[in-house]
C-alpha cells in the first residue's frame, strides 16, 4: 500500500498542472481584459460595423472624402469627388466588395473599454458614471489625389471601364477609377434595376478581368527576348494573315517586314502568334504566371479578383491567340499596370497601396517578384517608348511625360466588339507613373483609350511635375 | 428591472463566489479531519529477534524488497513474498508466489488463509506471530503517527443548507436577468433530490460523513441551474441524469463493497464494455462529427461515458492480485480496443481520456517509468501514422495556439468564450444575461466560459478547483483505504476527471486543442452526469469511513 501511496504522486502533479493551468489563464485574462473585451466580434457592445461613429476617409492632399456628422455618414460636398471615388470609398451598406468602407469597416471605429478587469461589463448601471465602453472614429488616409480621380472619370465619358494610375516607385495607388459610377450620398434607387449602372458595384480596376488583346504582347515579347536567342535578328514578312496551327492568324492590317520591335510597336498579330506556338504551352504558362496569371494581387487587406491564363486544353492555333492576348486569356487593369510599373522598374515591381495611413498599421515597401530580367525589361520599354514615337504620336499620348505605352483592342464578340486598352508608363524621375485604362466596347484603342490616357496624363503632370523638386 | 432589485442582485452575485467558496473548504477541511489516525491496526512479532512490525493498512505486503510494507531482512524470504489482508470476516494471508511458501502455524497455505491473533505465520525462516497492536510488545521501528489537524465538526446539513441558499441565489437571478424562462422548479426538485438523497445516507446507510457528495451536488447543482436558464428542457433532463446518477451511485458503492467480489466480475465488466462500444460502432448516430451516440426512441446517450467505469473496473487491483499477476496485458490489450473505438467514433478527447487513465492505472499498478515512456512513444507513432492516412483529422485541430487567426471558422470558440469571459469579468454579468449562450455548445464544451461570463471567473475556477480537490483527497486516502483496489481505483476515478476537466477548461482557453468533452458534472450531458457520479463512487469507497457503519453492524451481528 505504501508504494501506492508513493506513486500516487503522479496524480498530484497532474493537479498542480491542472491549476497552474488554470493560473495560467486568470493572468491571460486579466492582461487581456480590455482587448479581448472591445473585441468586435463582441455583441454587447455598440456595433463596430455601423458607421454613426466612423472615423474620416482623406485623400492625399488631407481632402475629406467621408466622415460622420451627428451619426450619419457624410460624403464629399462635391457630387463629382463623390462620384468618381465611390469604388474606392464605398458607401454606407457593404455593396462594394474592395471598398475602404467594406475592408476596412471596423478599423473605422474603435471601441475603448472603460471599466476593470474585476467587473468587466458586470457592472450595474448605478454604479457607473457612463457607459463601460465608448466608441470613437479612426481616420484613414489614403493615398489617392481625388483631383486626379475626377479627371479620370471625366476621361471615361460615357464608356464603362477603370482607370489605374499609380507611382512604380512608392507604390502610391494616385487614381483609381471604375465606372460606371453613383452618389453615395444619394444611391439612387433604380441602381439594380436601370442597365446604366450595371455593375455599379464593382471596382473594374481590381474585380474585373478581361481580354487583354495587344496588351499581352508585351508578355509574349519577354517571353521571347528570353528563349529565342536570335529573336531580335528575326525578320517576318506580314501579309495580313497567316497560319498557326493549321488555322488563321490574322492582323489588323498586313504589316509588311517587321522585327520584333517593329512587330510590338505596329501590333502584328501573326508575328507573336508564331511565338507563342513555338515557345509551347509550358513557357508561355510560365511567363504568364510569373507576371500575375493566376493568381490575385492583394494590398491593404483588399484582394483583386485573378487574371487568367490557362491554355491546357488550346489547340496550336488557339495556343498562338493566346500570344496575342485572345483565346481565354483574362487580364485585370491593377495586373496590367503591375506589369508595366515592372518594365519601367527594370523587371521587379514595387506593389501598389492605397492606405497611407492607419491605426495599428506598419507598412514595409511591397517589391513583388521580379517578372523580367532588367535587360529584357529594359529593352522592352525602349520598344514601348518607339511605340508611342512612331506609331501613336508623344503630343497624342501625352506631350508633357516621357511616355511608353501599348496599347490593346481585344475582340470581345464575334460581331467585331472590342474593349480597348492602352497601359505604360512615365519615365520622367518626377513622376513615376505606371498606369493601365480600359473603355468598355471603346472599339478603337487608338482613338478611344489613348485620348483617354493623355487627358489622366496631363492632368497628372500638370498635379506633379510643377511641385518640384519631386515630392509625392 | 428597478435600481433596487439592481443592487440586491448584484450583491447577491458578489456573494455567490463567497458561498462557494466556504462550501468547498468546509467540504474539505471536513473530509481531512474526520480521518483516522494512521495508527497500526495488529502487529507481526517476530519472537526470536525480537522485532515488532506494526501492521499498518487493510492490505500490506510481506517482503524483502524495499518498498514492501512489512519488510523483513530475511534472504530467504522473496521480495515480494505474501500479502497480509484484511476482510470483514478478518486477517488472511496469502502467498503471492513466494519460492519458499507461507506457513499458518507450521501448515503450508494455498490461496487466501485465514489468521488470527496469536497464530504463527512463517515465511523463509522468520516466523511472526499475530498480535493486537495494543497488546504490549518489545518497542521497536515505532513510527511517527501522522495525525490530522483537528477542525471543527461541520455538520453536512449546514453544508447542504448553503448549497441550498446557492441553488435558490442563482435560479432567482437567473429568472430576474433572463426574463424568459424560470430555473425555479428545476432549483426545487434539485433541493428534493439533494435532501432526501442526504436523508437517505444519513439515516438508512448510517453513513457518517456527506462531504463527497455536498461537492458533487454544489457542481451538479450549479450547472443545471445554468442549464435550466437558458433551457428548461436542458436542465429537466439533466435533473434526471442527476437521480439516476445518485441511483448509480448508490449501487457502485454496495457492489464494489466487497472487493473480492470485484475481482470476479471483471471478466463480465470487460467483456460487456467492451460489447457496448462495438454495438455504438456499428449501430450508433453520429452527432456533430462523433459517431458516439446510441438513439433510442427519446432517450440518447453516449456508451463511451458508461465505459470510463468499467475501465477502472477492469484497471484497479487487489494487492494479492498485483503481486501475483504483474502483467498488464489483458489490460493494454482493452486499452487499446477502447482507444480504438473512440479513433474510429472520431471521438478523440475520449480516447485521449481513456489513454491518460490507462498511464495512471498501469503506473499506480506497477510504478514503472519504462511502461509509461513505451506506452507513450507508441501512442505518439500510432498518432502519427493516423495522421499520415487521415491528414484531415490535424485540420480539426489547426486553429490550436492560435484561435484568433480562426476567429471566424475553428477558432469560433474560443475567441468567443475569451471575449465574454473578459466581459463577465471576476464576478460576471448575471446568470441569463450573457452573450456566449447564442454560441454553439455553450452549455456543454464552452461551460468553463460560460460560467465565467455569467457567474463570473471566480466561481468558474472554484467549480474547476474543486474537480481538483477530488484529486487531491484521493491521493490522502490512498492509504487508509480498505483495498490496494479502491486505492488505485480512486486515483484513477480522480485522476480521469480532472484531466477531463482540463480537456475541458484547457480546450476553450485554448491550452489544449478543443476536443468537445464535458466540465465533469456541470456539463448539459446525461450520460456524463450519470458516469461523473459512477466515478464518483470510487473515491468515495477509497475511504474507510463509507463503509464503518456497515462493519460495525456486521460484527456486532456476528457477535450475537
Amino acid at each position: 500500500m505504501r508504494k501506492i501511496s508513493s506513486r500516487s504522486f503522479m496524480i498530484f502533479i497532474m493537479t498542480v498542472a491542472f491549476f497552474a493551468g488554470i493560473a495560467y489563464h486568470t493572468v491571460n485574462l486579466i492582461a487581456h481584459s480590455s482587448e479581448w473585451i472591445t473585441n468586435p466580434m463582441n455583441d454587447e457592445l455598440p456595433s463596430v460595423y455601423g458607421l454613426a461613429n466612423a472615423g474620416k476617409i482623406i485623400d492625399r492632399n488631407g481632402v475629406i472624402l467621408a466622415q460622420s456628422v451627428d451619426g450619419k455618414r457624410i460624403y464629399n460636398e462635391n457630387e463629382d469627388t463623390r462620384k468618381a471615388c465611390v469604388h474606392v470609398v464605398g458607401d454606407d451598406s457593404v455593396n462594394i466588395a474592395t471598398a475602404i468602407q467594406t475592408v476596412h469597416r471596423t478599423d473605422l471605429t474603435e471601441n475603448k473599454f472603460t471599466g476593470n478587469f474585476i467587473f468587466g461589463l458586470g457592472l450595474p448601471q448605478l454604479f457607473k458614471s457612463g457607459d463601460s465602453v465608448v466608441t470613437v472614429g479612426n481616420d484613414i488616409t489614403l493615398t489617392i489625389d481625388s483631383r486626379l480621380q475626377r479627371t479620370a472619370l471625366e476621361a471615361l465619358g460615357s464608356y464603362s471601364g477603370a482607370v489605374f494610375v499609380y507611382n512604380y516607385k512608392t507604390g502610391e495607388i494616385l487614381c483609381m477609377v471604375s465606372t460606371p459610377v453613383y452618389d453615395p450620398q444619394n444611391v439612387p434607387e433604380d441602381i439594380n434595376t436601370d442597365p446604366a449602372y450595371d455593375g455599379a458595384y464593382l471596382n473594374r480596376a481590381l474585380s474585373a478581368a478581361y481580354p487583354p488583346g495587344s496588351t499581352f504582347k508585351l508578355i509574349t515579347a519577354n517571353a521571347a527576348l528570353n528563349e529565342i536567342p536570335d529573336i531580335e535578328q528575326s525578320l517576318y514578312t506580314c501579309t495580313g494573315k497567316d497560319q498557326v496551327g493549321g488555322h488563321d492568324i490574322v492582323c489588323f492590317e498586313p504589316n509588311g517586314t517587321v522585327d520584333i520591335k517593329e512587330a510590338l510597336s505596329q501590333s502584328c498579330n501573326v508575328f507573336f502568334a508564331k511565338i507563342a506556338a513555338a515557345l509551347g504551352k509550358d513557357k508561355m504558362t510560365a511567363y504568364a504566371e510569373r507576371a500575375g496569371f493566376n493568381s490575385s494581387i492583394k494590398f491593404d487587406g483588399i484582394e483583386s479578383a485573378e487574371s487568367v491564363y490557362n491554355v491546357s486544353s488550346a489547340s496550336e492555333n488557339e495556343l498562338g491567340w493566346s500570344g496575342v492576348g485572345q483565346y481565354t486569356v483574362l487580364e485585370t487593369p491593377v495586373n496590367m499596370a503591375v506589369i508595366s510599373a515592372a518594365i519601367a522598374n527594370g523587371g521587379a515591381p514595387v506593389m501598389p497601396y492605397l492606405i497611407s495611413s492607419m491605426k495599428g498599421m506598419t507598412r514595409e515597401p511591397a517589391v513583388g517578384s521580379a517578372i523580367m530580367n532588367k535587360e529584357t525589361a529594359d529593352k522592352i520599354a525602349d520598344m514601348m517608348s518607339y511605340t508611342v514615337s512612331s506609331n501613336y504620336g508623344r503630343d497624342y499620348v501625352c506631350g508633357a511625360l516621357d511616355v511608353c505605352a501599348k496599347t490593346g483592342t481585344a475582340e470581345v464578340s464575334d460581331d467585331g466588339l472590342s474593349h480597348a486598352w492602352i497601359t505604360g508608363f512615365s519615365r520622367d524621375e518626377d513622376c513615376p507613373l505606371a498606369f493601365s485604362i480600359i473603355l468598355e466596347y471603346g472599339n478603337s484603342s487608338y482613338s478611344v483609350a489613348i485620348p483617354a490616357a493623355n487627358k489622366v496624363l496631363t492632368k497628372a503632370a500638370e498635379l506633379y511635375k510643377t511641385t518640384s523638386p519631386y515630392n509625392f | 428591472m428597478n435600481e433596487t432589485v439592481e443592487l440586491i442582485v448584484f450583491i447577491l452575485r458578489l456573494a455567490t463566489p463567497f458561498i462557494m467558496l466556504i462550501i468547498i473548504a468546509l467540504c474539505f477541511l471536513s473530509l481531512g479531519s474526520g480521518r483516522r489516525d494512521e495508527h497500526a491496526l495488529i502487529a507481526l512479532d517476530d519472537e526470536d529477534k525480537g522485532i515488532r512490525y506494526p501492521v499498518l493498512y487493510w492490505e500490506n505486503s510481506l517482503g524483502r524488497s524495499r518498498g514492501s510494507d512489512i519488510r523483513i531482512p530475511d534472504p530467504t524470504v522473496s521480495r515480494d513474498h505474501a500479502v497480509l489482508l484484511r476482510r470483514e470476516k478478518g486477517w488472511f494471508v496469502t502467498d503471492t508466489g513466494s519460492k519458499s511458501g507461507v506457513y499458518v502455524n507450521g501448515k503450508k497455505t494455498s490461496g487466501r488463509c485465514p489468521v488470527f491473533v496469536g497464530d504463527k505465520i512463517t515465511i523463509g525462516v522468520t516466523t511472526l506471530r499475530l498480535k493486537r497492536a495494543d497488546a504490549p510488545a518489545i518497542s521497536n521501528q515505532r513510527k511517527k503517527v501522522k495525525k490530522p489537524a483537528r477542525f471543527g465538526t461541520v455538520s453536512c446539513s449546514f453544508i447542504l443548507s448553503l448549497i441550498t441558499a446557492l441553488v435558490v441565489i442563482l435560479s432567482v437571478e437567473g429568472m430576474l436577468y433572463s426574463g424568459r424562462t424560470t430555473a425555479l422548479p428545476h432549483a426545487a426538485i434539485f433541493l428534493a433530490i439533494s435532501w432526501i438523497f442526504y436523508a437517505l445516507s444519513v439515516k438508512v446507510f448510517q453513513r457518517r460523513s456527506f462531504e463527497l457528495e455536498s461537492l458533487a451536488l454544489l457542481l451538479s447543482g450549479t450547472g443545471i441551474i445554468l442549464n435550466a436558464v437558458h433551457d428548461q428542457k436542458q436542465g429537466y433532463s439533466q435533473l434526471i441524469a442527476l437521480f439516476l446518477g445518485i441511483c448509480v451511485y448508490c449501487f457502485m458503492i454496495w457492489f464494489i463493497g466487497d472487493p473480492d467480489r470485484v475481482m470476479k466480475w471483471r471478466i463480465i465488466i470487460y467483456l460487456l464494455a467492451i460489447g457496448m462500444l462495438l454495438f455504438t460502432l456499428l449501430l450508433g448516430k453520429s452527432v456533430n462529427g462523433a459517431k458516439n451516440w446510441i438513439i433510442i426512441g427519446p432517450i440518447s446517450m453516449q456508451p463511451a461515458e458508461f465505459a470510463k467505469i468499467a475501465f477502472i473496473f477492469v484497471g484497479a487491483s487487489t494487492l494479492d492480485h498485483l503481486q501475483t499477476k504483474k502483467n498488464l496485458l489483458g489490460f493494454i490489450l482493452f486499452t487499446g480496443i477502447c482507444v480504438g473505438i473512440f479513433f474510429l467514433m472520431s471521438d478523440f478527447g475520449t480516447a485521449l481520456i481513456f489513454f491518460i487513465t490507462f498511464l495512471i492505472i498501469s503506473f499506480m499498478r506497477s510504478g514503472d517509468f519504462k511502461t509509461i515512456i513505451l506506452a507513450v512513444a507508441a501512442a505518439i507513432l500510432g498518432v502519427m501514422l493516423i495522421l499520415s492516412i487521415k491528414p484531415y483529422i490535424a485540420e480539426r485541430f489547426q486553429a490550436w495556439g492560435h484561435v484568433w487567426d480562426y476567429a471566424a471558422t475553428s477558432g469560433y470558440q474560443q475567441v468567443n468564450t475569451f471575449i465574454y469571459s473578459a466581459c463577465g469579468g471576476f464576478f460576471g454579468v448575471g446568470l441569463g444575461n450573457g452573450s456566449l449562450q447564442y454560441v454553439f455548445a455553450s452549455e456543454s464544451d464552452l461551460v468553463f466560459g460560460l460560467a465565467s461570463e455569467e457567474l463570473g471567473l471566480l466561481a468558474a475556477i472554484l467549480l474547476s478547483v474543486t474537480i481538483g480537490g477530488f484529486m487531491l483527497y484521493s491521493r490522502a486516502v490512498t492509504t487508509r483505504s480498505r483495498s490496494a483496489f479502491y486505492s488505485i481505483a480512486a486515483c484513477t476515478a480522480a485522476g480521469l476527471l480532472v484531466f477531463q476537466a482540463a480537456l475541458n477548461v484547457f480546450g476553450v482557453v485554448d491550452l489544449l486543442p478543443l476536443t468537445g468533452v464535458t466540465l465533469p458534472f456541470v456539463s448539459y450531458g446525461g450520460s456524463s452526469m450519470i458516469s461523473c457520479w459512477g466515478l464518483l463512487a470510487f473515491i468515495k469507497a477509497a475511504d474507510e469511513r463509507t463503509y464503518s457503519q456497515r462493519r460495525t453492524k456486521a460484527q456486532v451481528l456476528r457477535s450475537s
